[in-house]
C-alpha cells in the first residue's frame, strides 16, 4: 500500500529528463519510474538513496509520508 | 549470475520474449516428435534419451524465467511474483479440478499438457493483471 508523496516529476523536469532518461540513470524500467511518480509504488531504501544521490538531495526532501 | 543482475534492464523484456519463444518452439517440436524419436531409437538407453528430450526445453524455460527475474528491477519483481503466485494458484486448481472430473469419465490429460496449461494460465493472468494495474 503506497503511502508517499514525492516531487520526482518536478526534479526530473528541472533536469529536462524524460521518464526514460531517469529510468536509464537508475537502471530501472520506465514503468517503474511512472509508478514511483504516480505514487503507486514506494521505492526500497537502496533505490531511494540512488534517487536522492542522482538529484543531490536528501531522501526526505523527495519523499514525504502522506 | 551477477552479470545478468547488473545488465541494463531496458533489454530484459526483449531478451526474455526471444528466449521464451525459442524454448517454447523447442518444446513443441520435441513433444510432437518424441514418439517418432523413441520408435527410431535402436536400444533402451537411446529410447530413454529420446523420451527425455521434451523435458530439456522445460528446464531451459525455467532458466530463462529465473534469468529474467534476476535482471528486472524491484517493482517489476513485485509484479512478476504477484502474477506468478496467482497463476500458480489458478493453474494448479484447474489441473486438480480436471483430475477430479476424470473420475466422472472426462478424458485424462497427459503430462505433456501440464506445462502448456500452466504457461497459458500464466500468460492470461499476466494480461489481466497488466490491465488491472493500469
Amino acid at each position: 500500500m503506497p503511502a508517499m508523496n514525492n516531487i520526482l516529476p518536478e526534479l526530473r523536469a528541472k533536469l529536462s529528463m524524460t521518464q526514460g532518461d531517469l529510468a536509464e540513470a537508475l537502471n530501472v524500467s520506465r514503468q517503474t519510474v511512472n509508478a514511483l511518480e504516480k505514487g503507486r509504488y514506494d521505492p526500497s531504501l537502496p533505490l531511494a538513496f540512488a534517487i536522492a544521490k542522482l538529484f543531490k538531495c536528501r531522501i526526505e526532501d523527495i519523499f514525504d509520508p502522506r | 549470475m551477477a552479470a545478468a543482475a547488473n545488465a541494463p534492464i531496458k533489454y530484459a523484456g526483449r531478451d526474455y520474449l526471444v528466449e521464451v519463444a525459442i524454448a517454447t518452439t523447442l518444446y513443441v517440436g520435441a513433444a510432437a516428435s518424441r514418439h517418432w524419436l523413441i520408435a527410431q531409437a535402436p536400444n533402451p538407453a537411446l529410447k530413454l534419451a529420446a523420451a527425455i528430450i521434451p523435458a530439456l526445453p522445460i528446464w531451459g524455460l525455467f532458466w530463462v524465467v529465473y534469468r529474467y527475474y534476476r535482471r528486472i528491477d524491484e517493482f517489476e519483481k513485485q509484479k512478476f511474483l504477484e502474477t506468478l503466485a496467482l497463476s500458480f494458484g489458478i493453474g494448479s486448481s484447474l489441473v486438480c479440478t480436471w483430475a477430479f472430473l476424470s473420475d466422472a469419465g472426462i478424458s485424462v490429460l497427459g503430462i505433456t499438457w501440464a506445462w502448456p496449461t500452466l504457461a497459458v494460465t500464466w500468460a492470461l493472468t499476466g494480461g489481466i493483471m497488466h490491465f488491472l494495474r493500469r
